[in-house]
């Protein structure tokens, strides 16, 4: 016998690759971002449409936060620019973050 | 021996009374000429025997003199006391005629022996009465004396004879053909009415008369608008009255008016009293009827029309709340009735009452048994849902098509500036509130204390119909939640509105990703934390599958690098097609139907054990058998003894009767979406842990104890109520018992 598909809807969640391995499988909450509690995959408090409209920054500090999230922090002048979790200096890390999104915070930055 | 005073006293009195009766007459002449007129006066009043063949004629002359001579001596008081004792003496004459035409009338029942009877009184009545001459007390006397003994005489079963008389002088009028075209009174019922009035029956039987009236109404109303709702009777009944009723009430009512005007004046009271009786008759049958007007709602509204109009006039309200309270339990409020049809009753419930009587007070006294019951339900959040998306399967919808959308009314405090102020209604209970009309989704909504719990609903039920769209049309869905923002407002709603992003993200994403890699898998992908909790046993597909997913999914993080795919194996459809040695089939199945027969592929024959095993060992094994047999049915494996399936690479004989019918729709019998209910099922089953502990450490506690301990909990949100029923499941399962409202484990 010989199975073959013809076609296929199937139905998948998205997740942030935080380059975390996958622990969460299943029904965990998952990670949150450490400003606004909320999970990665939620939105920051501010938007209301998670993913691409929300997306999330990551530092060279290995740290991950909703942007919106960091750049409001970064926006205070107590943050003295430093990565809320660790007290370094936020250093977007490159390699992860979408162009756009590295490029507004080389402007807040 | 008298004294000689008393003596003079005795001489002087007789000496007055003989001058009185003698008068100026020599001697006792005056007293002779006295007694002849007395003789001649008491033969002439004397009651005769009507029957007597010769009556005696006498001279009106004489009689004036005679009645002159008795005046003048001042003894006409004493002449017709006599003859009012003469007419006892002969009062056997009339008791004779009475016994016989009412046992005439006994025996056939026949009301024609009781006019009859009517007509021989007046006979009698004729013959015996005094002249009007005598004057107005004279004739009131033997007119009292008169009635007085006949109605002694009257045995008891005269008043049904008489009932059924009026009967009959009602009954020509009734038809009204014959009532237009004759236009005038029975000469027969005028001397009828004329004797009963002469007799004193009028006044007597008062109110056997308006019996027979109302009877007669009564069986007209019911007759005429029983079961017939459509258009309002009101007002044919008035006519009818007007028609048929009013000219005879002319007789009994209207004696002696001169003119129209007259008989107007004169009929107006007891007019106003059948017509009340009419609305009355009306209402109460309508009262009867309500909860069966109510079903045939809106065809119905004439009777409502005259419901309203009649409670207007009769003050049946509270009739017609308990009527309707006490149909509803009956008929509606009971395991055997579908929420969906009593929340469609409920809704014509409104509608009506609130036609009815407009404040609501109707209404808000009715409703709240229902929306008791209602709230009771576990299903009525998912009815009341399903129809504010306008789920088609629901049937009709139950709010009004053309009824305007408008933002769920909230709970108005009372403006007291508002210069149409009115007090509210006199029979409103304690906890009505003047409401202004609000719209049905509204009242329906307001069943439960807070809208949280449709949300939640709304998004489980929204979950469902998005998964299952397969073309990508889900412009309805999109309508109906636009709709549900006006209502519910934007904010409760964002999550859906995440949830149709989701869906044309998907369709975007998939067309990208299909230009770039053409792939047989088309994915909806969805944000998790904004869909309700979905259904998952983990599902393993075997490597054929598992391939076209990677492949997707590389696709997908090409395209978003910093994402990547969570698949939810176990939803979705597929279609195959099996290439046997001898046939090929196509069908579309669940994915744990394509799993199974993927293994089959590299095996033939499998247990229902080691395949529960290679799919990823979190298949119950309800759904494993579930899924074999459908491939069973469709003639591609069978059951060995044993309990092992093997594949058939040909055909057997009458095992693929089903294959013409192999591209079946897929039967998700189990909904991919977890419901309200499991949700919190599965939310207190954390909570069960500090139970637990509780009871272990503190032996047996009561219910409110648990839930202040519960609170500490984190995220703890339940009632009282809630945890009630969850101590109640528990103790069902038997795990805990409970004594005295104490709850203890059971060990």
């Amino acid at each position: 016998m010989k199975v073959k598909i013809k076609s296929w809807h199937a139905i998948a969640q998205w997740r942030w690759d935080t380059g975390n391995a996958d622990h969460d499988e299943g029904d965990g909450e998952g990670d949150v971002c450490g400003i606004c509690r909320v999970p990665y995959e939620g939105c920051c408090p501010t938007c209301k449409v998670p993913g691409d409209d929300c997306p999330l920054i990551w530092g060279e500090c290995s740290h991950v936060f909703h942007m919106h999230c960091l750049l409001k922090w970064i926006g205070t002048p107590a943050s003295k620019q430093q990565c809320p979790m660790d007290r370094r200096t936020w250093v977007t890390a490159e390699r992860k973050v979408p162009s756009q999104a590295s490029k507004e915070s080389e402007v807040s930055a | 021996m008298i004294s000689e005073s008393g003596r003079n006293q005795i001489l002087a009195k007789w000496q007055e009374s003989f001058t009185r009766l003698n008068g100026n007459q020599p001697g006792i002449a005056g007293l002779m000429n006295f007694a002849k007129a007395w003789k001649f006066a008491r033969e002439y009043l004397y009651p005769i025997d009507i029957n007597d063949p010769s009556p005696k004629v006498y001279a009106a002359q004489e009689i004036r003199a005679a009645f002159e001579v008795l005046g003048n001596a001042r003894r006409l008081a004493a002449i017709f006391e006599t003859f009012l004792e003469d007419m006892r003496t002969q009062q056997h004459l009339i008791t004779r005629d009475v016994n016989h035409h009412m046992s005439r009338y006994e025996e056939t029942s026949d009301p024609r022996a009781v006019a009859d009877l009517v007509f021989r009184l007046i006979q009698w009545h004729t013959a015996w009465a005094p002249g009007q001459e005598f004057g107005h007390q004279v004739l009131s006397a033997f007119n009292h004396t008169f009635q007085t003994h006949t109605f002694s005489v009257l045995p008891s079963s005269f008043s049904s004879g008489f009932k059924s008389l009026i009967e009959m002088t009602l009954e020509p009028y009734l038809d009204t053909e014959e009532s237009r075209s004759r236009g005038k009174e029975h000469p027969a019922d005028l001397r009828l009415w004329a004797g009963f009035e002469c007799l004193g029956m009028l006044e007597r039987y008062e109110s056997l008369i308006s019996s027979v009236c109302y009877e007669a109404i009564e069986k007209h109303v019911w007759d005429k608008c029983a079961k017939s709702w459509v258009e309002p009777e009101l007002a044919n009944l008035r006519e009818w009255m007007t028609d048929c009723i009013v000219p005879w009430m002319l007789l009994p009512y209207a004696r002696g008016a001169r003119n129209s005007e007259e008989a107007k004046v004169m009929l107006q009271g007891v007019g106003a009293r059948f017509d009340f009786h009419m609305c009355k008759t009306l209402c109460d049958l309508r009262i009867g009827e309500i909860f069966d007007i109510i079903i045939d709602y809106p065809d119905s509204k004439g009777a409502l029309q005259d419901l309203k109009e009649c409670l207007q006039r009769v003050d049946q309200r509270s009739q017609l709340v308990l009527a309707l309270r006490k149909a509803n339990t009956r008929r509606l409020l009971h395991p055997g009735a579908d929420t969906k049809d009593i929340l469609a009753q409920y809704v014509s419930i409104m509608r009506c009452l609130r036609f009815v009587d407009p404040p609501g007070v109707l209404l808000h006294k009715v409703a709240d048994p229902i929306r008791k019951y209602l709230r009771g339900r576990p299903d009525t959040i998912r009815c009341i849902v399903a129809n504010l998306v306008g789920d088609k399967e629901s049937g009709d919808s139950l709010a009004d098509v053309d009824e305007p959308v408008q933002p769920l009314s909230q709970v108005q405090m009372e403006d007291y500036s508002d210069p149409n102020w009115e007090p509210e209604p006199v029979d409103a209970g304690p906890d009505f509130r003047t409401n202004k009309p609000s719209d049905t989704i509204s009242t329906l909504v307001s069943i439960y204390d807070s809208k949280d719990l449709f949300i939640k609903e709304l998004q489980v039920l929204l979950a469902q119909r998005l998964l299952a769209v397969q073309d990508g049309n889900f412009d309805s869905e999109r309508k109906n939640i636009e709709i549900l923002k006006v209502r519910f407002g934007e904010a409760p709603l964002q999550v859906c509105e995440v949830m149709l992003k989701d869906m044309t993200d998907s369709k975007r994403i998939d067309q990208h990703i299909q230009a770039q890699d053409e792939c047989v898998l088309h994915s909806t992908i969805i944000s998790r934390h904004f869909w309700p909790p979905l259904q998952g046993n983990k599902l393993v597909m075997p490597a054929q599958f598992q391939e076209v997913q990677d492949r997707y999914a590389n696709g997908f993080t090409e395209f978003k690098p910093d994402k990547k795919l969570h698949w939810l194996p176990q939803l979705g459809t597929i279609t195959l097609e099996l290439e046997l040695q001898d046939r090929s089939i196509e069908v579309e199945v669940t994915p744990l139907e394509a799993a199974v027969i993927g293994h089959f592929e590299e095996k033939e024959e499998w247990t229902t054990d080691a395949l529960i095993s290679s799919v990823g060992g979190a298949v119950e094994k309800s759904m494993m058998t579930k899924a074999l047999s459908k491939w069973a049915n469709l003639g591609v494996i069978k059951e060995k003894e044993g309990g092992e399936f093997v594949l058939l690479e040909v055909q057997e004989e009458g095992g693929a009767s089903l294959l013409t019918a192999s591209r079946q729709a897929v039967v998700e019998e189990t909904p991919s979406v977890i419901t309200v209910e499991q949700q919190q099922a599965g939310q207190m089953k954390v909570y069960w842990r500090f139970i637990e502990g509780m009871l272990t450490n503190l032996g047996s506690l009561p219910l409110d104890r648990i839930q202040t301990m519960l609170r500490i909990a984190p995220g703890y949100d339940k009632t009282v109520e809630q945890l009630a029923t969850f101590m109640e499941a528990a103790r069902r399962e038997g795990l805990v018992t409970v004594q005295g409202g104490l709850w203890k484990l059971n060990r």
